[in-house]
């Protein structure tokens, strides 16, 4: 972009010398203008087909403010404990949940990489992980309810599963990234497939691995609140009561401490992230002494 | 070779870290070990259930194999209300996100304190999962599609202004400068440098978010907020899961090919 917006810098030709330079054409714009009213055309339609009525939209924002004041003005506190033993639970289907995808997807995600396990091994994992990818971690919940029943430990099952597809394909990505240097020089000394994964890929990839491993934790925390509204048990079970039976104060202390809570694994998991991945800070040596 | 060199080619002690690997080990276990308490809300692993009910799973699994496709002209329309519902709130986040964006970002925002204002709010908009938003919003404005996509709309500014914001910080700016130099007040800066230079990360973004929505708004009618999840919601119920598997393989194909389309339109964006 900037390449472009700068003059250019042309060798003198014999046309410019003759006369005024001419110059180039101006770039056709059909397909932009093509593609830009395809776009709009197809975003009316969309507003056409959700068929809302747009007479009564003018009520919402109201509606939506009186309703905030009942949620947020009292808060109703005393149900705050059974709120953080609730969270407790979320947070347990979450981490168990990571713990599962993570040991699943790392070796799984270290075969499916090119240059370590062969291309019949390495597709199908592929295959796998797309496929796991495009189904929504409600509907791996709503399979396994009928094994585990509507407990929280479906709900660590189903994190679990269904993060392997997005955590698989990081694995693998990352591992490709690894120079090749390393690999090489572990074959060339007589290294089978699993020593190369030890000590080549292993030690290059690792913070990234583990970083992403706590990014996950974080995607749960997220995702377990939402099977919780299915009926998995934890803090989503408890906010989807409430909000049933209309207790608009309890709702809104539920939100607050989901809000806070999430706020705060993110920045104590967000930190640990950012110390695996840049290392700890040079200590300051005070030298004046 | 004398004693003396010897000595001095022994290699310093490798560094170890035992003290510290075993504290973190510890940590990391005793997290473990507490999430695993149903007494103070951990999560009762129950592998007994799994060697006692796994038939059921695999007998679901087996008619989830049997899609009906007699069913296929009825799932049609609610699948067009779910792209709808992507379209429309991934636009309508995108028109919101523009001024928003330019507003969180360093650059375009010299001004510390409405900048983390702006940032701390987009960060608990972020924090509230996407199904606890549209729970809430069908308890408030009713059941349909409107909840949904006002959702759709919530989660997109999140995603799309955090990242957007966060990589125009990490830009260099030179042409910034140049406008603070030629005179310009921020509004024509914002205006003249950095909105041009950011339509690709925005744009790349929107694309992204659009993709985001036929995931997300597929599973919205699960609690009541239009489009086929309420479809496959129904279904359930019924334990029609035939219906059920046709359900989930379309939301498969439909996610594939948004996706496909996003990809090759973000690689042009290039």
């Amino acid at each position: 972009m900037s390449a472009a917006a700068r003059p250019q810098l042309r060798p003198p030709s014999p046309a410019a010398d003759r006369g005024a330079p001419s110059l180039p054409p101006r770039p056709s714009r059909t397909g932009p203008t093509v593609a830009a009213v395809i776009a709009g055309v197809i975003v009316v339609l969309a507003t056409i087909e959700l068929d809302i009525s747009w007479t009564s939209l003018g009520e919402i924002p109201g509606r939506v403010a009186n309703y905030l004041v009942l949620l947020f003005a009292e808060p109703n506190w005393e149900k705050l404990p059974r709120a953080l033993f609730e969270t407790w639970r979320s947070v347990s289907m979450a981490w168990l949940g990571a713990i599962g995808c993570v040991a699943l997807s790392i070796p799984l995600g270290i075969l499916a990489a090119r240059g370590v396990g062969p291309a019949w091994v390495r597709l199908p994992l592929r295959w796998l992980f797309a496929i796991i990818r495009a189904v929504p971690e409600v509907v791996i919940a709503l399979v396994l309810l009928t094994v585990t029943g509507l407990t929280p430990f479906t709900g660590a099952l189903a994190l679990g599963i269904a993060g392997i597809g997005t955590q698989g394909k990081w694995v693998y990505e990352t591992v490709e990234s690894v120079q090749e240097g390393a690999s090489e020089a572990v074959r060339a000394a007589g290294g089978s497939t699993a020593e190369v994964a030890r000590w080549a890929l292993w030690p290059a990839a690792a913070p990234s691995l583990m970083s992403f491993a706590l990014y996950r934790f974080e995607i749960n925390i997220r995702t377990s609140a939402v099977l919780g509204l299915i009926g998995a048990g934890g803090i989503g079970t408890m906010l989807s009561n409430y909000t049933n039976y209309r207790e608009w104060d309890t709702v809104g202390m539920l939100l607050i401490v989901v809000v806070v809570i999430t706020m705060l694994i993110d920045l104590i998991s967000g930190s640990i992230r950012r110390r695996i991945m840049e290392g700890a800070r040079p200590r300051v040596v005070d030298r004046t002494r | 070779m004398s004693t003396h060199a010897q000595a001095s080619a022994t290699l310093p002690r490798r560094p170890t870290h035992r003290v510290r690997t075993a504290l973190i080990l510890a940590a990391l276990i005793a997290f473990s070990v507490a999430t695993c308490l149903p007494a103070i809300g951990g999560v009762e692993i129950d592998l007994e259930s799994i060697t006692r009910n796994w038939r059921n799973g695999a007998s679901k699994l087996q008619q989830l194999a049997q899609p009906n496709l007699a069913f296929l002209p009825r799932t049609l329309g609610p699948m067009l209300e779910t792209l709808a519902m992507a379209v429309v709130g991934a636009v309508t986040a995108a028109l919101v996100s523009i001024p928003v964006t330019l507003w969180a970002a360093r650059p375009s925002n010299p001004h510390t304190v409405t900048r983390q204002l702006v940032r701390f709010v987009v960060n608990i908009v972020r924090s509230v999962p996407d199904l606890v938003y549209a729970t809430i919003l069908v308890a408030m404005i009713g059941v349909g599609t409107l909840p949904g996509v006002v959702t759709l709309i919530l989660f997109d500014i999140g995603v799309v202004i955090k990242l957007v914001s966060e990589a125009i910080d990490s830009t260099d700016h030179p042409y910034l400068e140049a406008g603070r130099a030629a005179g310009g007040t921020q509004l024509q800066i914002n205006r003249r440098t950095v909105l041009p230079q950011s339509w690709p990360l925005l744009t790349n973004q929107w694309l992204y978010s659009l993709e985001l929505n036929v995931r997300i708004s597929a599973i919205l009618g699960i609690v009541g907020a239009g489009g086929i999840g309420r479809l496959l919601d129904e279904r359930r119920a019924f334990y029609a899961y035939e219906d059920v598997s046709l359900i989930i393989l379309e939301i498969l194909i439909v996610v594939v090919l948004i996706e496909l389309l996003s990809t090759t339109l973000r690689k042009r964006l290039r």
